[in-house]
């Protein structure tokens, strides 16, 4: 409940207040995506070990999944949400068999899955289903203000999930998993589980920011929403803020979004090199993420 | 004395009402934002259209800012310019950045529909109307939202009209009855292939296509496609990609020795020079392709011809590795229709601005040939005619315009030697 307090609530209500006070709306979207993106991340990744280089599959299988119901069942969009959602769940639970493998060989697998459903989606024979490569528009039922105000919901979810696998017996179980898979069979712990279970919350934490994504956008690309730099962004977000943890994500988010949108806007010509550099440092000095900063400093950071 | 003080006093406060009158609320400048991508995949074909913007706007500067019908003055313009580096993310954020932070008056979208796409639901949102300069999507033109409208390029579904004409009506008379068509599944080629298609089978002249064939734009070899096209033994063969495809494509040709009777690319047209440097000029003799703007000496009503703004262009860019052409047109051509609606328009409202750039359809003719729109805002005059690249006595390869015959230049040679 004290992380409700100190967390959840200040987050959304910044993210309520601030559109009154900045107009830049997408920017301000774009930062909870990646909030609830790299809360995924940390799911799968920060409570169990496993990182999903594929991630951005079950954001695009959202957004497709959303943008087909409205286009083919005329469904409203805070029906077609959760069923896009749903989407994104079933193609978690089609990947489940890719945890036979660890360690990079999972990742890799797992990226190769992510090109697959894009090379599916955007197939021109299926223009009639996914509308291919042509992208699709959802002008009938473009509301950015309602589209928004959802986006604020899923991340309000999204960090109560979060901040009960911090304080809950399965989140500790997740965290035994990802020490030692075996030590925590012996423990009694149901790793296959458990492991599938924390992958499906992930899978629909990305599946609903893929649907209201494409509710907010309307117009787009199978390669916008299937393009790496959402897996790459979220993952090293992530990482940046430091894992297993509900403020670290959060924290790599507002720090490192915002440079890059500063940086992108004031001065282009040194961008990348700005934002390398940065993400150099990071690796070699704070290999555990800000976070783990914060510790050495005697905080206790949820 | 006084009394012609009072004299003076009364003609210089009526002169002073009549100026405050002409200038009220007037703006100090025209805010005009826009983005280019200065690297990444889409560089190419976005700073040509960039620096044609820009030569533009510098040149109406230079003579002291664009006329306003709204203020009945010359107001300069500011450009505010972000590098989205080819980024559709960072896109959508520096279009947001350009409309709620910088409150610009005129919104230009980067080139290409990729970059484009992603400010067409912004401008809506923010009730900004959209300049498209070369985002040929046809998903962006839909009935219900009139914040866009197309500059330069004809929209994807139009604009390989002139290929399938004369396929359908040229085509029988010289032996063209068998047609393979093989495109790189994206917007806008797969686009282009679905209008083809459509065309030539509403036709009924009787042309067939006997291949048709979509594969992914990554594609960088086409030796097996090549033979499967070999196979079905077409008379002519359209292959429609960006420039890398139709590059491998057009070597794959030349080193597989296979030699298609008729032979279409696109790029050969809109970036000769670059595909020159990458195929070679024997490797382009023939082929068939898009006249564009930068090869056609239109009749101008307004803004310069293309000779002169050619040699405008050498000038200000003669270190510029950017190349002049079809893209560069483009770029000038925005100016150009921003520059007619603001003198139409009777404020800078964003749908007044629309209603005045509506009203130069069918009338405004720039270097770029005749601007018109359809009711949804897409672009469906500057047509690029079909025309055919042949190598000169001096190794030059030179555009012979083959359709429509009304701007013909020469007889398209069928088969390819």
């Amino acid at each position: 409940m004290r992380h409700v307090l100190l967390i959840l609530v200040p987050v959304v209500a910044t993210f309520a207040i601030l559109p009154s006070v900045y107009s830049n709306h997408l920017l301000l979207f774009n930062f909870m995506i990646f909030i609830m993106l790299a809360q995924g991340v940390n799911v799968i990744y920060g409570f169990t070990g496993y990182l999903p280089f594929g991630y951005v599959g079950f954001f695009g299988a959202g957004a497709y999944g959303f943008s087909l119901m409205v286009i083919h069942l005329q469904a409203p969009p805070l029906l077609a949400l959760p069923v896009g959602a749903g989407a994104a769940v079933v193609l978690g639970l089609f990947l489940t068999p890719l945890f036979r493998l660890s360690g990079a060989y999972f990742s890799i697998a797992n990226l190769a899955a992510a090109l697959a459903v894009l090379q599916v989606v955007s197939n021109p024979n299926l223009e009639s289903i996914t509308k291919g490569p042509y992208g699709i528009s959802l002008s009938g039922v473009f509301n950015p203000t309602l589209a928004y105000g959802t986006a604020l919901a899923v991340l309000a979810a999204t960090l109560g999930l979060v901040i009960y696998l911090r304080n809950s017996r399965f989140g500790m179980a997740l965290q035994a998993i990802r020490e030692d898979p075996i030590s925590a069979g012996m423990a009694g712990i149901n790793v296959v589980r458990e492991r599938i279970i924390a992958w499906l919350l992930s899978a629909l934490i990305a599946g609903l920011a893929g649907g209201v994504f494409a509710w907010y956008v309307s117009v787009f690309y199978p390669e916008t929403v299937f393009s790496g730099e959402f897996t790459i962004f979220a993952i090293v977000f992530a990482l940046f803020g430091g894992n297993a943890t509900v403020v670290g994500p959060i924290l790599g988010v507002v720090i490192l979004y915002g440079l890059y949108n500063a940086v992108g806007i004031s001065t282009p010509q040194y961008f990348q090199l700005i934002y390398g550099a940065l993400i150099m440092g990071l690796v070699l000095f704070l290999p555990n993420g800000l976070v783990s900063l914060l510790r050495r400093w005697g905080l206790n950071v949820p | 004395m006084t009394r012609y003080t009072i004299f003076a006093l009364l003609v210089a406060s009526m002169t002073s009402a009549t100026a405050f009158a002409q200038g009220t609320g007037a703006p100090a400048e025209i805010k005009l934002g826009t983005l280019y991508a200065s690297s990444g995949r889409f560089a190419s074909i976005s700073m040509p259209v960039h620096d044609g913007l820009k030569l533009w706007l510098e040149q109406k500067n230079a003579e002291g800012g664009v006329f306003v019908k709204a203020f009945n003055k010359k107001i300069p313009l500011k450009l505010i310019a972000y590098d989205d580096q080819s980024n559709n993310a960072t896109a959508a954020t520096l279009y947001n950045q350009l409309i709620t932070q910088d409150k610009v008056d005129i919104l230009v979208s980067d080139s290409g529909s990729v970059l484009t796409s992603v400010a067409v639901p912004i401008a809506r949102d923010h009730k900004m109307l959209l300049i498209d300069q070369t985002g040929t999507g046809a998903n962006f033109f839909t009935p219900d939202n009139p914040y866009i409208v197309l500059m330069s390029d004809p929209v994807s579904s139009i604009w390989p009209k002139p290929l399938a004409d004369f396929i359908t009506h040229d085509g029988p008379k010289l032996g063209i009855k068998r047609v393979a068509i093989l495109y790189s599944t994206n917007d806008f080629t797969g686009t282009q292939a679905n209008a083809v298609r459509k065309f030539i089978k509403e036709s009924n002249s009787g042309v067939e296509i006997v291949y048709d064939e979509g594969i992914p734009t990554e594609t960088s070899n086409y030796t097996v496609l090549l033979n499967n096209i070999r196979a079905t033994n077409p008379d002519a063969v359209i292959e429609l990609g960006y420039a890398p495809n139709d590059i491998a494509f057009l070597r794959n040709v030349q080193d597989s020795g296979i030699k298609p009777k008729f032979l279409f690319c696109i790029y050969p047209g809109l970036e000769t020079e670059l595909l020159e440097k990458n195929v070679g000029g024997a490797g382009l003799n023939y082929v068939f392709t898009y006249v564009p703007s930068s090869e056609i000496a239109y009749q101008a009503s307004f803004g310069m011809p293309l000779k002169d703004y050619k040699a405008a262009w050498d000038k200000k860019y003669v270190d510029s590795k950017v190349e002049f052409g079809f893209n560069s047109v483009a770029g000038y051509t925005t100016g150009l229709v921003i520059e007619s609606a603001l003198a139409a328009a009777n404020s800078l409202d964003q749908l007044e601005l629309r209603k005045a750039i509506f009203s130069l359809s069918g009338k405004l003719r720039t270097l770029d040939g005749t601007f018109e729109l359809d009711a949804t805002g897409a672009q469906i005059g500057e047509i690029t005619p079909l025309g055919q690249l042949i190598l000169d006595e001096h190794e030059h390869l030179k555009f012979v315009t083959v359709w429509p015959h009304d701007v013909a230049t020469g007889k398209p040679v069928y088969p390819r030697p």
